[in-house]
């Protein structure tokens, strides 16, 4: 029972700071991907006098298109019939496509720099709803980040006080290997063993999580919802899940060879 | 005979108290050395500190050529698989069975399982302990865990057994029993056997030799 229990606390560790590690991953992705739906609709608006063909000097800047309003004078031309349109000079519409989704401070800066251009008559950045967006989503980060470093610091304080039921547990067999001279390796394979083969029961219960929630019907119909389609690559998300469990088992038995070592 | 170990001007001891004061002695190989001394004369010290235990505070003491004063954890763990070691309190593993225990030096040594365990089944025959195999030592008596604790030390044939009192608190059977094993190592193996004892045996037909400790002196009486 005891033996059980000692197998319950380190597994439960590994699960949360696991799944924590995981869904910190997976949320990052989905964020990114939701960022990126955002800014494939978002775009700043300028009304110039002169063509323009480059904005070199702003870097956020992705591309320039040029709107072509050929459709709205036409329109002009029907609704107006006395207006004579060739006799005004039309300005030249363009929507800039940004790199990333800026904060209302770079967006303000962005704002500031096509003001300075003496062509760029209107600059249209939608700076409202955009930054509530903006700040929708760091908000959301935020939180969510917090949570799981919260999770796996209890992980981690779940490892440490396993550690000190290692220490006690295997403290005298330790002990007397060294007494007969066993190197380090030979008085920890016990400890490695258990180490190892909880780590590996602790992937497998995350994976299984995983799976499980990547199936739910919340999670799907919320990812379908706002249009996103994570694109994290299990299989090395599953080896990295490995890997870290792994390298927490191994260091939390070395730790105690260590601590145990007279 | 050559010289196993070589202590020259030895201080030994805790923080506040030495414990062996300017000890000058040597032990042979092949010897059979009886350590005496009252309960807290240094016995235990001394015998720790030959297998590294208790460090070395001042002066030199060499085993088998390994100087011990300041000496690496790697160097220590060589040493000490060439030594055997029966300590007061037997020191067995409690959750490997006996059979597993004797097999230690040998597991340590890198000797593969199934050799180690022929082994330890024939030494446990010897100590009259074949049919407690499976035991744990708990569920043994003192004297049972003292033969299998003696049948781990010289498993591995090491160069020099080292037991801390192996017969206090035997009856007499078992007390024969061990004196019987330590012989055996030191006539058929050639291994050094030191026995720290508060008294001598009172029959003991082997050659042997005396080293007494008296308030942290130490004097070769034979």
């Amino acid at each position: 029972m005891n033996s059980l229990k000692s197998h319950a606390a380190l597994i439960l560790a590994l699960v949360s700071i696991l799944s924590s590690i995981f869904l910190f991953r997976l949320f990052n992705n989905i964020m990114m991907k939701y960022q990126h739906n955002i800014l494939n609709n978002y775009s700043i608006v300028i009304v110039s006098e002169k063509e323009i063909n480059n904005l070199n000097e702003i870097k956020e800047i992705e591309k320039i298109e040029k709107i072509d309003i050929t459709k709205q004078l036409e329109y002009m031309k029907k609704k107006f019939k006395n207006l004579n349109l060739e006799s005004i000079k039309m300005p030249y519409f363009y929507r800039l496509k940004l790199k990333t989704l800026p904060s209302p401070k770079k967006l303000k800066n962005i704002e500031e720099m096509l003001k300075s251009y003496p062509n760029i008559k209107r600059v249209l950045t939608y700076s409202s709803s955009q930054t509530k967006i903006y700040n929708l989503l760091m908000l959301l980060k935020i939180t969510s980040s917090v949570f799981m470093v919260i999770i796996a610091i209890l992980g981690f304080l779940l490892i440490v006080k396993q550690l000190e039921v290692w220490k006690l547990q295997h403290n005298e067999r330790m002990y007397i290997m060294e007494l007969f001279g066993a190197p380090f390796w030979f008085r920890g394979a016990a400890l490695f063993k258990i180490a190892f083969i909880d780590s590996i029961l602790a992937l497998i219960i995350t994976v299984g999580l995983i799976i499980y929630i990547q199936n739910s019907v919340i999670y799907n119909t919320l990812l379908s919802d706002l249009n996103i389609v994570p694109d994290l690559c299990m299989q090395k998300e599953f080896l990295l899940l490995f890997v870290i469990s792994s390298g927490i088992s191994f260091i939390s038995s070395v730790v105690v060879i260590i601590g145990n070592s007279k | 005979m050559g010289v196993l170990v070589k202590a020259e001007n030895l201080y030994i001891g805790y923080k506040n108290e030495m414990v062996i004061r300017n000890a000058n002695f040597k032990i042979y190989t092949k010897d059979f050395v009886f350590l005496t001394g009252v309960s807290g004369s240094g016995k235990t010290t001394l015998i720790k500190s030959v297998y590294g235990e208790v460090p070395v505070v001042k002066g030199s003491l060499n085993v088998g050529g390994i100087e011990l004063n300041n000496i690496k954890k790697s160097k220590l763990s060589y040493l000490r698989k060439y030594l055997g070691v029966v300590f007061q309190d037997y020191k067995l593993i409690p959750e490997w069975t006996i059979l597993k225990n004797v097999m230690l030096p040998m597991l340590i040594s890198g000797i593969d399982k199934s050799t180690a365990e022929d082994e330890a089944i024939k030494l446990l025959n010897k100590v009259k302990l074949s049919h407690k195999l499976d035991k744990y030592p708990a569920e043994l008596s003192g004297g049972e865990q003292q033969r299998a604790a003696i049948a781990r030390a010289i498993i591995h044939d090491p160069v020099m057994i080292l037991a801390d009192e192996p017969i206090s608190g035997l009856d007499e059977y078992s007390a024969n029993l061990v004196m019987d094993l330590f012989v055996m190592a030191n006539s058929e193996k050639g291994i050094t056997v030191v026995i720290a004892s508060h008294s001598l045996p009172q029959t003991f037909d082997v050659n042997y030799r005396q080293i007494h400790l008296e308030k942290g002196q130490v004097h070769e009486l034979s």
